[in-house]
């Protein structure tokens, strides 16, 4: 077991093209890390520079206290689950968990045990003697995930490995992903760009944007203390609500509270978590709340809870707000809604960071 | 198709009929004239049932030959065309393999260069450069040798480019978990793209017999001895008889005989030969 070390880490493509720069953050060991980002952002790239598949061209990547820079993939002692699986078709459930070991030479009889033994954990053996293509999606990935156990690595890498599974298997299999990694204690990266899955996964979130980390923490930090606009949006579903505040033209109408909010020069932005806005009880006294009043243009009852859809004063940004329960509102007409002081978050409207309130 | 009308149905295998016995009828014409005696071939009195020369014919081409043309056993240019055809399949496939798997998965200075130079072949076929190549193969002392009849014709831009297009489709994400797991470049080619190849490999096979065996003009130029000829040209040598009859019956049965390692190739690559052309494993 080890844990992995990103020392200002950067790749920059031929023709000047950096796709991530500047990473530097620390995986403990047996630690479960998420990198979580839009398309595009670098998360891949960076877990496969940690894997070896692509050069790193600034900085440093450790596993277990060894500079692997320039170590071959098959020395890092990891193992990695793609996208597709990447299973050799032509190989059956066995050998493809066993040909990794193989390749290791290890001796028959162990790869034998191991093979069993993660066969049994993943539920897989009915299946070892078929072939990837005479299995579900579900259980391929589970063949994927067994061939990166067999290897019993030092760290395990996964490429975003639930987005070929239907939503019902994709939950599950979380579930799954986590109690295993509990259950042998490798280190883990796992790279998505659901936030569902980050948000349930990681001891340590860690989320990219163009390149480069907004924010490293764990998952309810960071979804109470978002460090920027970015985070703020990026973490939560449905997204945090945003409302430009700008001091030149006073507060939106329809906000009420917000007078004394510290909007610097250049404008903010006011965030509100669905979930953190109420129903407005018609108390008199607003206290340390801000009240919002919506026009509200639409209404969605899912049972547990009902969502609100609407815009500020009428015709301000729009909004939305997730009430638990049933809810009682006719679907239009004028509602007013609360929020409590210490759940708004502000930010600066040009730079996006938190501004503490 | 999906829709059952009779009438379509019994037009399209009506077409489909007349089409085989066009095809089938010269062959079926070429057995039973291998079957007759020589008399009634000259009289031009062949009937459509076969006779009962067979066997007598058959033995007489393979082990004996012509009376009056080039008296030799056919066994032998059997066997060099045999021979001929599975080294040019071979060894094409061989190569082109390698040089595919270089193209594709390497990178060096001039690949797509080393690329297009392999494309460019395909305008040069071996009639085009059939001089210097003749020269060549002279110059090294490789006249009425294996090697000179078939090293020329094993260069396969078609089996390259066949193989090129087919590594492409198999996904990245397979070489870098062959990475992962410890395997080289070798034991990946090897290991997992030899045997997803297997399709395509065999469909090459069957092209390449069938190129193989039917060559005319390089085999004409390049063998002199008797020994080294091939069937093709040991056909073409029987026809050509002075002043005498040639001996229909026994070119008819060289003929038959010509046909057939093809037709077992393909029949027997058959359903691996339609996958290999239509379908990926993947």
């Amino acid at each position: 077991m080890a844990g992995v070390l990103l020392n200002s880490v950067g790749k920059t493509y031929a023709g000047n093209i950096r796709a991530v720069s500047d990473i530097s953050f620390a995986v403990p060991d047996g630690g479960f890390c998420v990198l979580v980002g839009p398309s595009g952002c670098g998360k891949s790239t960076l877990l496969r520079m940690i894997a070896g598949l692509e050069t790193i061209t600034d900085g440093e990547i450790s596993i277990g206290g060894r500079v692997v820079n320039q170590v071959e993939p098959m020395h890092r002692d990891i193992a990695m689950v793609f996208q597709n699986y990447a299973l050799y078709p032509h190989m059956s459930v066995y050998d493809n968990m066993a040909y990794g070991l193989r390749n290791r030479k290890t001796p028959e009889p162990e790869i034998a045990t191991r093979v069993a033994e993660a066969a049994r954990i993943l539920e897989l053996e009915p299946f070892l003697k078929r072939r990837p293509k005479q299995l579900s999606g579900g259980q391929r990935q589970r063949v994927a995930m067994g061939r990166a156990i067999v290897r019993k690595p030092q760290v395990f890498l996964f490429d975003e490995p639930l987005s070929n599974l239907d939503a019902k298997l994709r939950g599950q299999m979380r579930v799954e992903i986590k109690t295993l990694q509990r259950q042998l204690g490798v280190t883990s990266v796992y790279v998505t760009h659901d936030q569902l899955e980050a948000m349930t996964l990681a001891d340590m979130l860690v989320v990219m944007n163009r390149g480069r980390i907004e924010q490293i923490g764990e998952p309810l930090y960071l979804y109470e203390n978002p460090a920027t606009i970015f985070v703020a949006g990026f973490i939560g579903a449905p997204p945090m609500n945003m409302i430009p505040l700008a001091p030149a033209t006073g507060v939106p109408a329809g906000i009420l509270g917000a007078e004394t909010l510290p909007v610097p020069p250049t404008g903010a932005i006011l965030g509100i978590r669905p979930e953190h806005l109420h129903l407005d009880r018609g108390e008199t006294a607003l206290g340390d709340r801000l009240r919002l009043e919506l026009k509200i243009d639409a209404v969605e009852a899912v049972g547990a809870e009902t969502y609100f859809y609407g815009h500020l004063g009428s015709t301000g940004p729009r909004l939305v707000v997730r009430e638990a329960g049933r809810g009682s509102a006719s679907p239009h007409g004028i509602r007013a809604f609360t929020a409590d002081r210490t759940q708004i978050h502000l930010f600066d409207k040009v730079s996006g960071n938190r501004i503490e309130l | 198709m999906v829709e059952n009308r009779p009438f379509a149905a019994i037009l399209s295998h009506v077409i489909l009929i007349i089409g085989v016995v066009i095809i089938a009828f010269p062959v079926y014409v070429a057995f039973v004239a291998s079957t007759t005696d020589p008399t009634t071939i000259s009289n031009g009195q062949l009937s459509l049932i076969p006779d009962h020369h067979l066997i007598e014919n058959y033995a007489k081409v393979l082990f004996e030959g012509t009376e009056r043309s080039t008296k030799q056993p056919m066994i032998v240019p059997l066997m060099n065309s045999f021979i001929m055809a599975m080294i040019i399949a071979c060894g094409k496939i061989f190569i082109s393999l390698l040089s595919a798997f270089a193209i594709v998965y390497f990178r060096f200075p001039f690949r797509n260069t080393a690329f297009w130079v392999i494309f460019l072949t395909l305008m040069l076929p071996v009639e085009v450069r059939i001089y210097p190549t003749y020269k060549i193969v002279a110059d090294l002392h490789m006249l009425d040798t294996y090697a000179g009849l078939t090293i020329p014709l094993i260069a396969s831009a078609t089996a390259t480019l066949l193989f090129r297009q087919f590594f492409m489709t198999v996904p990245d994400e397979l070489i870098e978990a062959s990475k992962i797991d410890g395997a080289g470049p070798w034991k990946f080619f090897i290991d997992t793209l030899l045997p997803l190849s297997m399709t395509s490999i065999a469909a090459m096979f069957v092209i390449q017999f069938i190129y193989g065996w039917n060559q005319y003009l390089w085999p004409l130029l390049i063998t002199t001895r008797d020994d080294m000829q091939t069937i093709v040209i040991g056909i073409q040598k029987m026809l050509t008889v002075t002043d005498a009859l040639t001996e229909w019956q026994l070119a008819m049965a060289t003929t038959i005989l010509a046909m057939l390692p093809p037709v077992i190739v393909v029949v027997a690559m058959q359903r691996l030969f339609v996958r290999g052309l239509t379908e990926t494993e993947k």
